[in-house]
């Protein structure tokens, strides 16, 4: 699995690791937006809710897709980390996974669990970006 | 202001996405710089390759000398 990874990156596993996550958050940031135009919480002249609302489930699709990627190569490169250096990204990440997996099967089950998918919505973008702090951040010097 | 066809805002909607991803990429690509492992093994191929060219000029410059001698 280590080698796999590394002839896909090219020896780049961080790098692409970091890359792929930071276009994870900025596109869960996006998702915030499109979903408060979807609710109908901001109004804006040049977007109704129905595009809103199938865009952030395409861009939502893409994210997990993405998200599922970083996590495998996370896991089968450096393995898991409950240490002092790795402890807090490797918590929030399964917690992150959790609550993703949550989300997806009450969009998918509907009905009266669909009150929680607003919380839900942004459990995924702080738990997102506190893990790309632990981690990403950390490694483009920025948390 | 009137709103545009649901189509166009779609199309709007998805490239705003597309945007935000090629903004992302492109920022963190800036802020690696050169220590990307390709980069840097590129960087040591130049080097090694001119220790090795520095090497060789010293070399023939030695036997110069001792033919002079």
């Amino acid at each position: 699995m280590e080698q796999l990874i590394d002839d896909l990156t090219r020896g780049n596993v961080t790098e692409v690791k970091v890359l792929l996550a930071s276009v994870v958050l900025a596109l869960a940031v996006y998702q915030l937006l499109l979903a408060a135009v979807a609710y109908g919480w901001i109004r804006l002249p040049f977007l109704s809710a129905a595009p809103a609302s199938w865009v952030h489930r395409a861009s939502g699709d893409t994210i997990v897709l993405l998200t599922v990627a970083v996590a495998a190569m996370c896991v089968g490169y450096y393995g898991f980390d409950f240490g002092d250096d790795g402890g807090t990204h490797a918590i929030v990440a399964v917690v992150l996974l959790g609550v993703l997996a949550t989300k997806i099967l009450v969009v998918r089950v509907g009905g009266q669990l669909g009150r929680l998918l607003p919380p839900l919505g942004v459990s995924v973008l702080v738990l997102l970006g506190v893990t790309w702090l632990t981690s990403a951040g950390d490694f483009l010097g920025i948390a | 202001m009137e709103r545009p066809s649901q189509g166009v805002q779609l199309l709007g909607s998805l490239l705003a996405a597309f945007a935000i991803a090629a903004v992302a990429v492109a920022i963190v690509t800036a802020k690696f710089g050169p220590t990307s492992s390709a980069e840097r093994e590129l960087q040591e191929e130049r080097i090694e390759q001119r220790e090795e060219a520095a090497e060789e000029r010293r070399e023939l410059r030695e036997e110069r000398l001792e033919q002079g001698r």
